[in-house]
């Protein structure tokens, strides 16, 4: 199917397509290398303040409660670190991806949907690889959403775009992890999402509902007439209004759909797992069933016996695919939101508690830095901007880095002034 | 056909006698022998003259009854009346199987038609098998009339370039005689000369120069020796190249133009291919534009919200065409619906297992 070769062709089939148990083992590789880091990065910084504290022994204790409370801190150190297990660190993912929505929502206008499908998408994709002990949530969610609205051409300054987000995060917050977070996803920006194909199968069931619709390529036997009469002998759904026409129910089926893909097929692995037209049609599917059926029947044939079904590739493909959105919808259908379980709210809390206690210590502050190192252009702009966004007054750090700066000029200056034909003409200009 | 052996003893001899008209060389010395292919009777050009002049007619000695004719008398080259007749044969057999070594796929191959010539030729010497081999033989010259052909001109060729070849070298070796024959006479003149001229210097100048003329005379004439040896030395090397790259452009046979069946009388011939003949080129590689596998586009779609635009001069203008979004719509509906990630990817997992398993971010100390 030329369809299906398309897709082949993406990114996200190539690179951020798993199975279920190459997704598990994924996770857990993730979780066991980062767990290991942690634990020898608090260990180091253990060490490290034994070692102040017996250099500061030789200076008499100030008092015989402070060296307890040393010995006792001590002692929570020797015990085994709990780090995340995988599913925990899944739940706490889970939960900053619910938090997208709501950070979408606080814009006036909100973020589109798909701005925020991308957002976590792209932050799932990054915590395949990357462990929340490693690099917290918290920072790395609002770098994902401003990242989608570039990537995804509905761009908002950066100001504008801190100012959105809650708590005191500055705009260099944000964007100190951009580059750790755009490695991860490598550079990988396209998201195929199940919106569009949404909308294409809608506006076709429309004209077949409205006696416009075109026969699928392998059954040309269809006319516009056969289908029209074929999707108004649908049955109903059964909970339905009997007197509702078919316009409504498409339109019906349409929101309902809209709304799994919106929250259900963001916060569970399906992007992962399927297809973006077997997620929309699987949604499609537990929206309004018998329509979905009909559907599929006129781009795959009706269903036939099982006896040849061998013979046939397109029955094959059609057993196939009812199979695999089967999986899909019951994969979809097993989402609860945080307002339906309100358990999620405080196993969250719990997780985060935990994860307070087996952060990696050597990374909590390093993305920025990581960040000047690999782009110290854009940084040292940043910098510039901060300074000039600020209260005027650079700090000591920079005027020294400036005077170094300004004196390595001057000895380039001079050396080039002793070279043969003179230094480069636009460096004398200058110095004129 | 077995030729009289006892008159070949005798040839050259002062009393050789024609077997036919019996006048013998010692009354005609300018008697000559003549023999024809048919049947290698030996007689004399007298007899040939009388007997044929007027048309074909039986052979003249007795019991041999082959119709000979006139145009088809030779001298004798080889005193063996057997040797002569080999070389006949040889000769006929060679120009039908003709085929080269090119033309075989192994050394093996060509090997083995050499082999079988050879045992044709033998047959047809010392007459076995002889109407069979004659028939095989006349069978392969009709069925492969054109490469036959082919390769004789292909040898006529070759034969003529070597001739070219040797009169260019000899035309060659004979201009060097004479260029060192003048070379010679140019040298020995010019010594001659310029003896001359420190004699004439000498005579006119100051009896105290004498030496220094002496010594001056010498070094001009080495000198112009050297030079001359130098510059000979140049046109000797520029011809050589030139002769090199002659021989390398025309050494090369002609492509070959053969290939009729010769109905598996030759092994171990090469499959002359033809080339298949070159498809129109297709700028999209087997892909049909336009072409879907689920849907199939309609002009339009009734929607609410893109009626409007459909509408809309000031939409349209800027050459927004509401068909590429209803195409890229439809497409993204099925794009991927037959793709089974569960199936293709482990698939795909197990040929290059290290696309899985490896966090690539985690490790990087970024």
């Amino acid at each position: 199917m030329f369809e299906d070769d398309f897709y082949r062709s993406s990114s996200q089939y190539r690179h951020w397509s798993f199975t279920e148990t190459s997704l598990q083992k994924l996770r857990a590789t993730t979780n066991a290398h980062a767990s290991e880091r942690v634990r020898e990065a608090l260990r180091r910084a253990r060490e490290a303040r034994q070692s102040a504290s017996s250099s500061a022994a030789g200076t008499p204790t100030p008092t015989q409660a402070g060296s307890d409370a040393d010995s006792k801190a001590g002692g929570a150190d020797e015990k085994d670190i709990e780090c995340l297990t995988p599913e925990e660190e899944l739940q706490l993912v889970k939960y900053y991806c619910e938090q997208v929505i709501l950070v979408g929502e606080s814009y006036k206008p909100a973020l589109p949907t798909i701005v925020r499908a991308t957002a976590i998408q792209y932050l799932r994709r990054f915590y395949l690889t990357n462990s929340p002990m490693t690099y917290h949530p918290k920072n790395i969610m609002p770098c994902a959403v401003f990242l989608a609205t570039k990537t995804d051409n509905c761009y908002i300054s950066l100001r504008h775009f801190a100012e959105g987000v809650p708590g005191d995060t500055t705009a260099e917050d944000i964007i100190a992890p951009e580059f750790v977070l755009m490695q991860s996803l490598r550079f990988n920006f396209d998201v195929r999402h199940p919106f569009r194909g949404l909308e294409g199968g809608i506006m076709e069931l429309q004209s077949i509902a409205q006696g416009t619709g075109q026969p699928a390529p392998h059954f040309p036997q269809q006319t516009s007439d056969t289908l029209r009469r074929g999707l108004l002998a649908v049955p109903p759904t059964p909970g339905a209004p009997s007197s509702s026409t078919i316009t409504d129910r498409l339109g019906r089926a349409h929101t309902t759909t809209r709304d799994l893909l919106k929250t259900a097929a963001q916060m569970t692995d399906a992007y992962f797992l399927y297809t973006p037209s077997q997620i929309w049609l699987a949604a499609f599917y537990l929206a309004d069933r018998a329509l979905a059926e009909f559907y599929l029947d006129t781009k795959l044939g009706p269903p036939t016996a099982a006896a040849d079904n061998n013979n046939n590739p397109l029955s094959e493909l059609r057993s196939k695919i009812y199979r695999t959105l089967t999986n899909c919808a019951s994969l979809l259908q097993s989402y609860k939101s945080l307002a339906e379980d309100p358990s999620q709210k405080a196993t969250a809390r719990r997780i985060s508690k935990k994860l307070y206690h087996c952060q990696n210590p050597e990374k909590a502050n390093n993305i920025t830095s990581a960040g000047q190192k690999r782009i110290p252009a854009a940084a040292a702009a940043a910098a510039a901007a901060a300074a000039a966004s600020g209260d005027g007054g650079t700090s000591e750090s920079d005027m020294e880095r400036m005077a170094k700066k300004r004196k390595l000029e001057r000895e380039q200056r001079e050396k080039e002034g002793r070279d043969l034909f003179g230094g480069e003409l636009v460096a004398q200009r200058t110095k004129d | 056909m077995a030729p009289p052996r006892a008159s070949m003893a005798h040839r050259g001899d002062e009393d050789e006698v024609c077997p036919v008209c019996k006048s013998s060389r010692y009354l005609n010395p300018d008697m000559e022998f003549l023999i024809n292919p048919e049947c290698y009777h030996k007689m004399c050009e007298s007899c040939v003259d009388r007997i044929f002049s007027s048309g074909p007619a039986n052979c003249p000695v007795a019991g041999c009854h082959k119709t000979l004719r006139k145009n088809r008398f030779r001298k004798q080259t080889f005193e063996d009346i057997n040797v002569e007749r080999e070389v006949d044969i040889r000769r006929r057999v060679m120009q039908i199987l003709n085929r080269r070594e090119e033309e075989f796929d192994s050394k093996r191959a060509y090997d083995d038609f050499l082999e079988q010539r050879e045992e044709i030729i033998a047959n047809l010497v010392y007459g076995t098998d002889v109407a069979k081999t004659e028939a095989n033989l006349q069978q392969y010259a009709s069925s492969n009339v054109r490469s036959i052909r082919a390769n004789q001109a292909l040898e006529e060729k070759e034969a003529t370039y070597f001739q070219e070849q040797q009169t260019q070298e000899q035309e060659l070796a004979r201009m060097r005689r004479q260029a060192a024959k003048m070379e010679y006479e140019n040298e020995r003149r010019e010594v001659l000369a310029g003896r001359e001229d420190v004699l004439t210097r000498l005579a006119s100048g100051r009896p105290a120069d004498a030496a220094a003329i002496a010594r001056q005379g010498q070094k001009v004439l080495l000198k112009k020796s050297s030079a001359r040896r130098s510059e000979e030395e140049r046109i000797r090397q520029k011809q050589a190249a030139l002769r090199n790259s002659d021989a390398k452009k025309s050494g090369q046979p002609a492509a070959r133009a053969a290939g009729q069946d010769d109905g598996g009388f030759i092994k171990g011939l090469k499959r002359i291919k033809t080339p298949e003949p070159e498809k129109p080129y297709d700028p999209f590689g087997g892909l049909v534009p336009g072409k879907r596998d689920y849907f199939t586009q309609s002009e339009s779609y009734p929607s609410s919200y893109l009626e409007p635009i459909r509408q809309n001069a000031q939409i349209q203008a800027g050459g927004f065409d509401l068909r590429e979004y209803y195409s890229r719509t439809l497409l993204e509906a099925f794009a991927g619906l037959g793709c089974f990630i569960d199936e293709e990817v482990s698939e795909r997992d197990s040929a290059a297992p290290l696309s899985v398993g490896q966090p690539v971010s985690t490790t990087g100390q970024s």
